[in-house]
C-alpha cells in the first residue's frame, strides 16, 4: 500500500503538487488523471523519490520515503517496477538484455536463471522471437511490452505506468491496459498509473484521482465517475 | 554569472561524489570499462596515428626551413621537433582535439540517454546511474590515455622521419642524432599526467553537461558544445598550471 499525505511540491515559485493526500491499495489499478501540465507526472516522479517533495510525506507500507537513507531507498526501489512514457528501454542493449538488466545489478542468479526469468517475463507480455532485437528495431506498442516485462523482471511489489498508451492505436492501448490489469491482480502489486485516456479510465480505472492544476479535486471509481459533480472533472471528460 | 558558475562548480562536485561511489559489481564495472576503452581510445588511435603523422612531417619542414645559420647545427631540427611533440603537441594539442571527438560523444550520449529517460528508469531499478554510465569512462579515459600520447610521439617521430627520408631536407643521420640528442624522461611523465589529466576533464566534464542536459534534441546539442567549450578552456589553464608547478 502506498499512503500520501499532504503532499506539496514546487519548482520555483510554481506549485505543482498542491496538498494532495490519496490512498493507493494492492492489487488494484490506481489511476491518476488530469489535463496535460496538471502535474501527474511530477506526483509520480515525487513518489518513486525522482524530485524531493518540498512538505508531506509518502509512507510504502511502513517505511516513510523522506527517512530513508541512499541505501534504504536503493532497496525501495529494487521492488518498484516502472514503465515510462517513452518506455525507456536502453538503446545500448537487445530486448533480452535489457529485461536481464536490474538483475544484473540487484540478484545473484547464475546467467541461465536470468535468461528463464527474461524469458518467462517476455512470454507474459507475448513479445516473442525477438530477444536479440535493439529498442530501435522494435514497434511502439512492443516497446511498451517490453517495457512492462523489464518493469515486472523482479516481480516487484509496485508498479507505476506514466501514460502507458500514450501514442497507440486503439487496438494496441487495450491489450497494454489489460496486460496491465491482468499482471496487477496475479501479483497483487500497487499500480498507479498516469493517463488521460478514456477508454483505460472506463475499463480498467479501480481507484481514480483526478488532479487539475496541483490539487486532487475528486477521487472514486470506473463506476461513478461519468455521475461526477465536480464540475472540473466534468469539463475535463467532456460531459 | 559569479553565481551561476560557483553553482555548477558545487553541482560538479557533487556529481562526481556520484560516480566515485563503489560500483555495485565489479564484474559489470570490468566489462563496461572494456567497452569504454574500446569506444573512447581505442577508436582514437587512427585519429591520432594520421594528425601526428602529418604534424610531424610539417613541424621538420618549418623547423628546418626557420634555421638559417650555418652554425647551428642540423641535428637540431630532431631535437626541436621532440621536444615540441612531447612538451605540448602530444599531450595539450591532442587533448584538443580529442575534447571534440570524445567530448561530443560522451555529452551526446549521456545527454539523449538524459532525455528519453533511460538515466531515471536505471535510478529507478535502484542502480546509481552515474557510477555505472561514467566512472568506467572517467576510468578508462584517465588510465590509457597516456598510451596515446605515446602513440602520437611515436607517429609525429615517424612523420619527421618520412619527410627527412623523402625530401632530403636535412640528413636522416642528424634527424636521428637530434631526436636521441639530451633526452629527459622526466618530459615523458610530465606529458603522461598532463594528458591523463586532460583526460579526465574531458570524460567526466562532457558526462558532467550530459547527465543534467534538458530541453529535447536541442539541449542535448547545447550541452555537447558547453561541454566542448569548457573542457577547451579548462586544459589551456591546467596545461598552464601543471607546467609551471612540473616544469619551473
Amino acid at each position: 500500500m502506498i499512503k500520501i499525505e499532504h503532499l506539496c511540491k514546487s519548482f520555483g515559485d510554481t506549485a505543482v503538487l498542491k496538498d494532495i493526500s490519496i490512498e493507493y491499495s494492492p492489487g488494484k489499478c490506481n489511476m491518476v488523471i488530469g489535463a496535460s501540465g496538471s502535474g501527474k507526472t511530477v506526483l509520480l516522479k515525487t513518489l518513486i523519490g525522482l524530485y524531493e517533495p518540498d512538505s508531506g510525506s509518502i509512507w510504502y507500507g511502513n517505511e516513510d520515503l523522506a527517512a530513508m537513507n541512499y541505501d534504504e531507498r536503493k532497496r525501495l526501489r529494487q521492488r518498484i517496477g516502472m514503465l515510462f512514457q517513452a518506455s525507456a528501454l536502453f538503446d545500448f542493449a537487445t530486448v533480452i538484455e535489457n529485461i536481464m538488466f536490474p538483475m544484473d545489478f540487484c540478484t545473484g542468479w547464475t546467467r541461465a536463471e536470468k535468461l528463464d526469468r527474461a524469458r518467462f517475463c517476455l512470454d507474459r507480455v507475448n513479445v516473442r522471437d525477438s530477444d536479440n532485437k535493439y529498442p530501435s528495431e522494435l514497434s511502439g506498442g512492443m516497446q511498451k511490452r517490453v517495457g512492462i516485462a523489464r518493469a515486472i523482471a523482479l516481480n516487484p511489489d509496485y508498479l507505476f505506468c506514466d501514460e502507458p498508451n500514450s501514442g497507440l492505436d486503439p487496438y494496441t492501448s487495450s491489450l497494454i491496459d489489460d496486460l496491465i490489469s491482468e499482471i496487477t491482480r496475479e501479483y497483487n502489486m500497487t499500480t498507479v498509473i498516469n493517463t488521460h485516456d478514456m477508454n483505460s479510465i472506463r475499463s480498467i480505472g479501480d481507484n481514480i484521482g483526478f488532479i487539475c492544476d496541483g490539487r486532487l479535486l475528486w477521487q472514486g471509481d470506473r463506476h461513478n465517475i461519468m455521475e461526477t459533480g465536480c464540475p472540473e472533472l466534468r469539463k475535463f471528460l467532456r460531459i | 554569472m559569479i553565481r551561476d558558475f560557483i553553482e555548477s562548480v558545487g553541482k560538479y562536485c557533487l556529481f562526481l561524489k556520484m560516480v566515485f561511489r563503489k560500483p555495485e559489481k565489479w564484474s559489470i564495472f570490468w566489462r563496461q570499462f572494456i567497452g569504454e576503452s574500446e569506444k573512447l581510445i581505442l577508436s582514437s588511435v587512427l585519429l591520432v596515428c594520421v594528425i601526428s603523422l602529418f604534424i610531424g612531417g610539417v613541424l621538420v619542414i618549418q623547423i628546418a626551413s626557420n634555421i638559417e645559420n650555418p652554425f647551428i647545427d642540423r641535428m637540431n631540427v630532431g631535437y626541436m621537433l621532440r621536444e615540441i611533440l612531447i612538451l605540448e603537441f602530444c599531450s595539450t594539442i591532442v587533448a584538443l582535439i580529442l575534447a571534440g571527438k570524445m567530448g561530443s560523444n560522451i555529452s551526446s550520449e549521456i545527454g539523449s540517454m538524459r532525455i528519453t529517460d533511460q538515466i531515471d528508469a536505471m535510478d529507478m531499478m535502484g542502480v546509481n546511474s552515474a557510477g555505472f554510465l561514467v566512472l568506467p569512462k572517467i576510468v578508462s579515459a584517465t588510465l590509457l590515455s597516456p598510451l596515446l600520447m605515446l602513440l602520437s610521439l611515436a607517429f609525429g617521430i615517424l612523420g619527421g622521419w618520412m619527410v627527412v627520408s623523402l625530401t632530403g631536407i636535412i640528413g636522416v643521420p642528424q634527424y636521428i642524432e637530434g631526436i636521441k640528442y639530451c633526452y629527459n624522461g622526466f618530459y615523458v611523465f610530465y606529458s603522461g599526467f598532463k594528458m591523463s589529466l586532460f583526460c579526465f576533464l574531458i570524460s567526466s566534464i562532457a558526462s558532467f553537461r550530459g547527465y543534467y542536459a534538458t530541453g529535447g534534441s536541442l539541449g542535448v546539442g547545447s550541452a555537447s558544445t558547453k561541454a566542448i567549450v569548457t573542457i577547451s578552456i579548462l586544459i589551456l589553464l591546467f596545461d598552464l598550471i601543471v607546467t609551471q608547478l612540473m616544469l619551473y
